[in-house]
């Protein structure tokens, strides 16, 4: 491997090779394979149940693929618990939102944010001056995380007493609050109107902007993906059908028949 | 950047500050104990100070059960298992120790570990106190270690099933300390000389229980103890690892997903919570000087739960004053005094909360009035028919239970704590600072 590449492009980021995962004897996704470089703004789509929240659950750990490899930098993901994979670098929203409803929303972004820092029994219950040091770092920052998008002053109230769109908001917050290198964003603009949808695609761009990140997309609304993906990988029954950029997938013959049916059977 | 900096000034300061923080809870502790052992308990007289005790290690009881029932929503059905377990191994060793080094198993303990009759003539540290301690903090280092084992099944159950093995978890620790050979009893010297000592924690009393433990549990240990535990609690509901705990009641695969390591959250929450449970059987042991297995099985752990139920799954505050509660309701419906002050008392706290709020709720205002109104009826009638209340404690009790479950099904305060509810503390209320969301 001394050959320069001609891009000089190194290895991307994310690195996902032939994910496969059956249940039973259904084949929930096979031969995934997904290449998301750094800063890279990528989509997920298909039809429903194609299987993309299941290659989430992949990537995050929730399921053990039974085939397939996984790489985040140089580090192997697949196998792993999922706190150990969002401790390497990847966080997640979740399509149905996930909150936790009794915490206040400030809590539920400590949490996260905590993830890096040290959190010792002993230490704690001790009260010793660096772990109360750890905690009001934690706190500041979660509050400077709250202010930037524009939840500060909810920070107190239970996160289930947010307004539908905020949660989903914070749910975003708490993915970014652990200091993800990739983050997978799970149908953000599921029940948002149209005017909303469009604020959430800035916000995404301004995320993958401000905080660094690799982002990793399923949507349903197309508008939305085709307006900010970079490239889009098409997802039908468990396979992948197409794989470009937003205006090649808008052409492609696969897409438009897996999405609206054959033109024989129209 | 700034961090770095920030922490090389503070190193400095650092050390006096964890210090003061490791300090001033026993501090506290002491200052408890001494005050309620020596003023109250004196002036209260000597049933009231034993209900007192029951009490405070009740409330260390279910305090540090919040821990795995409210904070980590797992639910445990063996916390008497934990108490038996401490409480057996802190008895075993005062017992055996106190005959070992001082041939005698009467209490050599200091004022602190005398009641207040008893008092005169004792110094104001023994020895005999400090084995007292050391054996409760072993007992809850033995909980401990037992709590790290049952926490270890409850990663692959949950729910019911949980449930189901930490019951079977007490009733095998209740069936193992019952199994266990006779004391050695202190006019048979020579016996124990002859026993090897690795052999005598297998001589733990049976069946018959342990008994002729020196008596060392006073008010000031009891309320020392549950200062502390109430303390150490609190700072772990407060700190990131509370957050991690609540963080798996609410949504395991979220907090997975937040890189908890749910597995040791909730071992981690078992043996804190075994720890207490562990020094409070080592003060229950001590109160009366019998250890019975018997009376710390199922109904124990129950009663327990009862008490963070009715507290609110996850108030520390809630869960002590439904500790202290349940302890003193039996112990007042044997002669049932005139609750009709409590109840205005009850009123008047519960309207000032509202108020402060401005969110009245009628009938849960109304709700208090009849219920006072319907208790002291009662017991008119029952006092001009010379009926005996106390024969129908038990039932009143259940009914109590029963009513409270009805109509409070969060507990007491829910998942917080009682300044919370009273509004003590400047809390955003939604109607004011809602705005945000049509700028947003």
């Amino acid at each position: 491997m001394t050959a320069v590449a001609p891009e000089s492009q190194s290895r991307p980021l994310l690195d996902v090779r032939g994910l496969r995962k059956s249940f039973g004897g259904l084949s929930a996704v096979q031969g995934f394979s997904l290449p998301l470089p750094e800063r890279g703004l990528y989509g997920l789509i298909g039809p429903n149940g194609a299987g993309k929240t299941t290659v989430f659950n992949l990537l995050t750990g929730v399921y053990t693929p039974d085939e397939g490899a996984i790489r985040l930098g140089d580090r192997p993901l697949a196998g792993l618990n999922p706190h150990q994979i969002a401790l390497a670098g990847m966080s997640r929203t979740f399509q149905n939102i996930r909150l936790f409803g009794e915490l206040s929303v400030l809590q539920n972004v400590q949490l996260a944010c905590a993830l890096r820092t040290k959190r010792h029994l002993f230490w704690t219950l001790l009260r010793t001056a660096g772990s109360l040091h750890r905690e009001a770092e934690v706190r500041a920052r979660s509050l400077e995380l709250l202010e930037l998008f524009h939840l500060q002053h909810r920070a107190h109230e239970p996160a289930r007493s947010l307004p539908y769109g905020h949660q989903r908001k914070l749910e975003i917050v708490r993915a970014l609050a652990t200091q993800p290198k990739v983050l997978l964003l799970d149908e953000p603009a599921a029940g948002m109107n149209p005017q909303e949808k469009r604020q959430l695609g800035e916000t995404i761009r301004h995320i993958r902007d401000t905080f660094d990140v690799a982002i990793l997309l399923i949507e349903h609304d197309m508008g939305l993906v085709m307006d900010i993906c970079e490239r889009i990988t098409v997802l039908d029954h468990g396979e992948t059908i197409a794989v470009g950029s937003p205006r090649e997938i808008q052409a492609d013959a696969h897409v438009i028949k897996a999405y609206l049916g054959a033109a024989d059977q129209l | 950047m700034t961090d770095t900096h920030q922490s090389r000034v503070s190193s400095q300061a650092g050390l006096g500050r964890t210090l003061w923080n490791a300090l001033w809870p026993v501090l506290v502790a002491v200052l408890c104990g001494l005050v309620m052992h020596l003023a109250i308990g004196p002036w209260a007289g000597g049933y009231a100070s034993t209900v007192m005790v029951a009490c405070a290690i009740n409330v260390v009881l279910a305090v540090s059960l919040t821990v795995v029932n409210g904070f980590a929503g797992q639910f445990s059905l063996g916390h008497a298992g934990f108490m038996a377990i401490g409480g057996y191994t802190a008895a075993g060793i005062v017992y055996y120790g106190s005959l070992l080094m001082w041939g005698d198993a009467s209490p050599s303990g200091s004022v602190l570990s005398a009641s207040f009759d008893e008092v005169a003539g004792r110094p104001w540290l023994a020895a005999g106190d400090a084995l007292f301690v050391v054996a409760c903090l072993v007992g809850g280092l033995m909980a401990a270690i037992a709590g790290y084992v049952v926490g270890l099944p409850s990663l692959r159950l949950r729910g019911d099933y949980l449930a189901i093995v930490t019951l079977g978890f007490g009733e095998i620790v209740r069936v193992l300390l019952q199994g266990t050979k006779g004391q050695i009893q202190p006019w048979k010297m020579s016996e124990l000389a002859e026993t090897p000592g690795w052999r005598l924690p297998l001589h733990l009393g049976g069946p018959q229980g342990f008994n002729l433990l020196p008596v060392y549990t006073t008010l000031f240990w009891a309320t020392a103890a549950m200062t502390l535990s109430a303390i150490v609690i609190y700072r772990l509901k407060y700190s990131a690892l509370g957050r991690e705990f609540l963080s798996v009641r609410e949504d395991e695969i979220a907090a997975q997903a937040m890189g908890v390591n749910v597995t040791r959250a909730k071992v981690r929450a078992f043996v804190v919570a075994a720890t207490f449970a562990g020094i409070a059987g080592g003060l229950y042991g001590h109160l009366t000087g019998t250890m019975n297995a018997t009376e710390l099985d199922f109904k124990r752990s129950i009663e327990i739960v009862i008490m963070v139920v009715l507290g609110g799954m996850g108030s520390i505050s809630g869960a002590a004053m439904a500790a202290v509660l349940l302890t003193i309701l039996p112990e007042l419906l044997r002669d049932p005094p005139a609750i009709w002050p409590a109840g205005l008392l009850v009123l008047a706290i519960v309207t000032f909360t509202q108020w402060r709020r401005r969110r009245f709720s009628w009938p849960v205002l109304t709700g208090i009035i009849v219920a006072t109104i319907v208790f002291e009826v009662g017991r008119r009638v029952a006092i001009a028919h010379a009926v005996d209340l106390a024969d129908y404690r038990l039932v009143i009790y259940a009914l109590l239970l029963i009513l409270m479950m009805l109509l409070r099904p969060d507990g007491l305060f829910g998942v917080h704590e009682f300044w919370d509810v009273l509004g003590l503390r400047r809390v955003p209320r939604p109607g004011i600072d809602g705005r945000s969301e049509v700028e947003a």
